[in-house]
């Protein structure tokens, strides 16, 4: 399918489906292009392999010195933007560079990681390890970072864990997370043997606890009569990820960005792990009794469940009592997009349009078997293929991250940010609460009454597309 | 590491290594704002497909606009065989796809260190479309090469180089080159010009671009921004004004030396002092008096100061951002009678340096100014001496939520809180919002009874501070309030 705006790049046309209207695949999904070099210029998105391997799973590790081996910017924008919160906050309030010059380029980077290493150790003593990551420089010129690392480890005593995620290493932040997992997993994991019974603990894994997810759901685990060991990266410690091969079962949240290290502890430690969604009514359910069931405690699940629903059924069926039959075009980075479309229909909405920026074969397969005929099912949106579909769809809400939110107010159509929440947590059967009230805050705000009655165009504007100041897109 | 000193002001340079929490960014993001400033123009990120998310990700998050950037996605490919072809796609899409009123293509560390030959692989576009016509500049922006601010100097430069057309047909204009400040600062000048009836061509202007309305229908590139026609007209104006040394100097002696307009590098026109010395060359080039309208801005900023004095006298403050808004920021703090003990930059420039011991030298201060230095390092300088306040971006939250001082935000980025790209810091007017935001930041942590503050121990700060003049009063009336 090509959009209206693709006519000059067809490329663009096998990354689009319509459910209902398309072959089906093997897989069950329809034939979507994804995980694929992004066409040069297209406006998108998209980040580098860096942002997803210090953004993403990195990042939230919450004692470690979080060392980034490049010029100054990789470090200033991963510092501080994400909310992916821990009971303490050194890992949001801190960011450390090696802050390469020309000269390093020049002459390498090696003794300046080095030095830095050992400095930023010093500086902060209770940090209990330093994760260093790659950037496009140093690795185009060479440096042997993960060698430094090791004679840093001996200098400092603590792990020095090096992560090759030079931006431009893949296609999208996609390969990040998978670096990110290998080199925690291989670091890291089972470095210490820990004492004790651990025959009903598990592992969170692909979660980031981004606006305290965890809490929404921790406590339900715990009523199980479950313990969560590690959680795989939200409010983590380095310890924590050190013993995560003890866990009895690994239960993966987000599949796109952390099944990596689930099926090498599965290979390595024989770990089983199971698939769940932590967001939604039905979902929090079914990865409770998925859970339970895997430790024979499925009479407690039930009562767990009950007890919850019963608490926010009420709320929620206030909302959807104002939000049912909303049409919503959903755009995330990649699983939410086939997460959320069951949490919108118990909110009584319809998703019409799903994308993510970078999903694999294996999520459009998963958005294919949760939306309904008709639906929109996209990959690597750009700016104006996400105009396009705001026009042409004219969905009742958008969901996405933080640079798409403006364009979408600028052609007044409500917004969430499914990335890093309006509110939150969005997680667990509380957190239903707040994404249903976030959405009914969103759609049902008096100033989009106001627009549409008080808007006027841009003054000294003819309404001709075709002006050169005003070019025409499609 | 001591550079300069005085008997009182000190210029250092941190010695550490590693950079924690540093208050700058890269190049790349500076071409892509001024950019912003040309009506109908984009940008091509030529590297990793971060370097272009990262930047309008951070420039959206301070203006809360829609902010688009191309990127030429390099991957592995590219960094072996070169991002010739990724770059000729890109162009191609962008024109295609946007008709944009010209191209920037900027620089990443990758396409730098792999040696891509920019002008080459544009003049080879322009060959194979040679009924594409816009213009495409190409401006250096290698991350490891200054800071955020150098990208939009060097993009000012090339402005500067490839964008104006020689010409002989005086317009009866000046030019203004803001730097790299607020929307709202470039809507302040333009109200000054306006109000002086004096017309200008701004270099460039994303007040309007980058702080947009909400429109019937969204225009497909945002109203507002200088035009190429403005730009290559700006040659015939009778003067220049470059009103940040480190954001449009080297442009200013371009359009000194190649186009004769008489070029003036002023600090930055925050507070009375520098304002006034701005808008007498105003006045001086283009023969238009200072207005009413602004006499009385002028003397109502004044009047406010006056008011001002008895909360604000000798509070010690430390700032940090870029080295230009610092040099107006610190003259501004100092007419107010504050005392600006920390003074932090990421940009390493003996300029500046010179700058702000003559400053220093001039108003008696006491200040250490720090240059190349990191926001971890102020902290430890205020944990060591405590200021009563902050001055800076949003990034220095860490500092002032640690040590519980209000943090004044000025500067980029402000991500914290609400439209303050739209505020001005400029002018009197811009004077005026400081005084305001000072005092109001005082004033918020005391108990106040109508307009009196009820705090015992800051009353009896004043009876010690009055008159001694030494700024040394706090840590006695601590000291005496420790004893009692």
């Amino acid at each position: 399918m090509l959009l209206k705006c693709n006519k000059t790049i067809p490329e663009r046309a096998k990354h689009f489906v319509v459910k209902g209207s398309c072959t089906p695949t093997p897989g069950g999904g329809c034939p979507v292009a994804s995980n694929v070099q992004t066409t040069p210029g297209d406006m998108t998105e998209r980040g580098c392999t860096y942002a997803g391997c210090r953004g993403v799973v990195g990042g939230p590790v919450k004692d470690v010195i979080q060392l980034t081996h490049g010029p100054i910017g990789c470090s200033f924008y991963s510092w501080g933007y994400r909310p992916h919160l821990a009971d303490s906050d050194f890992h949001i309030k801190y960011s450390f560079t090696t802050d390469l010059e020309e000269s390093n380029i020049v002459f390498g980077g090696e003794q300046k990681l080095l030095q830095s290493i050992i400095e930023a150790a010093e500086e902060f003593p209770e940090a209990k390890g330093v994760f260093v990551y790659n950037t496009c420089a140093p690795a185009l010129i060479g440096d042997d970072g993960k060698d430094i690392a090791k004679i840093a480890q001996e200098k400092i005593g603590k792990p020095v864990v090096f992560f090759r995620c030079e931006g431009f290493a893949g296609v999208s932040q996609s390969l990040g997370h998978h670096v990110g997992n290998e080199t925690i997993f291989k670091e890291l994991v089972g470095s210490v043997e820990p004492e004790g019974d651990f025959s009903r603990s598990i592992n969170i894994v692909g979660d980031y606890n981004i606006k305290h997810d965890i809490r929404t759901f921790e406590p339900l685990f715990e009523a199980l009569g479950v313990r969560i060991i590690t959680r795989f990266t939200g409010n983590v410690s380095v310890d924590e990820i050190k013993i995560m091969h003890k866990a009895a079962l690994n239960v993966i949240h987000c599949a796109r960005s952390a099944t990596y290290i689930a099926d090498m502890m599965k290979d390595k430690y024989g770990t089983p792990y199971i698939h769940v969604t932590l967001w939604g009514i039905k979902h929090m359910s079914d990865a409770l009794r998925a859970t339970a069931q895997f430790f024979g405690l499925e009479d407690r699940a039930e009562q767990v469940i009950e007890a919850q629903v019963a608490k926010i059924m009420p709320q929620i069926n206030h909302y959807r009592s104002r939000l049912a039959g909303k049409k919503v075009f959903i755009y995330q980075g990649g699983p939410r997009a086939w997460h959320w479309p069951q949490l919108l229909r118990e909110l009584g909405m319809d998703v019409i349009a799903a994308a993510t920026t970078f999903g694999h074969e294996e999520d459009y397969d998963k958005i294919y078997e949760n939306v309904g005929d008709g639906t929109l099912i996209f990959d690597n949106p750009n700016a104006l293929e996400i105009e396009e579909v705001l026009t042409t769809y004219q969905p009742d809400l958008f969901i996405s991250g933080n640079k798409e939110r403006y364009i979408a107010y600028k052609m007044g159509t409500p917004f969430v940010n499914g990335h890093t929440y309006d509110t939150g947590p969005y997680a667990g059967f509380s957190g239903m609460v707040n994404f249903a009230r976030d959405i009914d805050r969103a759609i049902n705000a008096p100033v989009w009454k106001l627009v549409q009655k008080k808007a006027r165009p841009v003054p000294g504007w003819n309404g001709n597309r075709n002006e050169t100041s005003m070019a025409e897109a499609f | 590491m001591t550079v300069t000193t005085t008997p009182k002001a000190t210029v250092t340079r941190q010695e550490r290594v590693v950079a924690i929490n540093p208050t700058r960014t890269c190049a790349p993001i500076g071409a892509m704002l001024a950019t912003y400033g040309v009506h109908g123009a984009l940008t091509i990120n030529h590297g990793s497909q971060g370097c272009a998310t990262y930047p309008r990700h951070q420039i959206t998050r301070h203006t809360r606009e829609p902010c688009e950037v191309a990127t030429t996605s390099l991957s592995e490919n590219a960094a072996v065989y070169g991002g010739k072809e990724n770059l000729l796609i890109a162009l191609k899409n962008v024109y295609e796809r946007f008709h944009p009123t010209m191209i920037t293509v900027c620089t990443t560390c990758l396409s730098e260190t792999i040696g891509d030959d920019i002008p080459a692989i544009i003049g080879e576009f322009q060959e194979n479309f040679p009924e594409i016509s816009i213009p495409i500049v190409d401006v250096n922006t290698p991350s490891y090469v200054g800071t955020h601010i150098t990208g939009f100097d060097n993009f000012l430069e090339v402005l500067a180089k490839s964008l104006v057309r020689r010409g002989r047909k005086p317009n009866n204009k000046i030019n203004i080159v803001p730097g790299w400040v607020n929307p709202g600062d470039i809507r302040e000048l333009k109200a000054m010009m306006h109000e002086m009836e004096v017309a200008a061509i701004f270099l460039t202007d994303y007040s309007e671009t980058l702080d947009g309305g909400f429109y019937s229908e969204k225009p497909h590139f945002p109203k507002g921004g200088t035009t190429l026609e403005e730009i290559e007209d700006s040659s015939n104006s009778m003067a220049l004004f470059a009103l940040q040394k480190h954001v449009g100097g080297k442009a200013a002696s371009i359009y000194d030396r190649r186009y004769g307009v008489p070029s003036h590098v002023l600090p930055m026109p925050i507070g009375l002092e520098n304002t006034d010395q701005f808008l007498s060359k105003v006045t001086e080039v283009t023969g238009k008096e200072v207005p009413e309208s602004i006499e009385m801005d002028r003397a109502r900023l004044l009047d406010a100061m006056v008011d001002a004095h008895m909360y604000v006298t000798d509070m010690k403050v430390a700032l940090f951002g870029d080295p230009d808004i610092l040099e107006g920021l610190v003259r501004f703090t100092a007419e107010l009678g504050l005392r600006p003990r920390y003074v932090v930059t990421a940009t390493d420039s003996k300029q500046w340096a010179d700058d702000m011991m003559k400053l220093a030298e001039e108003l008696d201060l006491d200040t250490e100014f720090m240059m190349k230095t990191d926001l971890h390092e102020l902290h430890k300088r205020v944990k060591a001496e405590p200021v009563d306040f902050l001055i800076g971006h949003s990034k220095g939250k860490f500092i002032a939520t640690d040590e519980n001082i209000p943090l004044i935000r000025v500067g980029f980025p402000i991500e914290d809180r609400f439209g303050y790209h739209r505020k001005a810091i400029v002018g009197y007017r811009g004077a005026m919002y400081l005084v305001e935001e000072i005092v109001n930041a005082f004033l918020s942590q005391k108990t106040v009874v109508s307009n009196t503050i009820m705090d015992m121990r800051d009353l009896e700060g004043c009876t010690l501070t009055n008159g001694s003049g030494n700024g040394h009063g706090h840590e006695k009336m601590s000291e005496m309030v420790k004893e009692a």
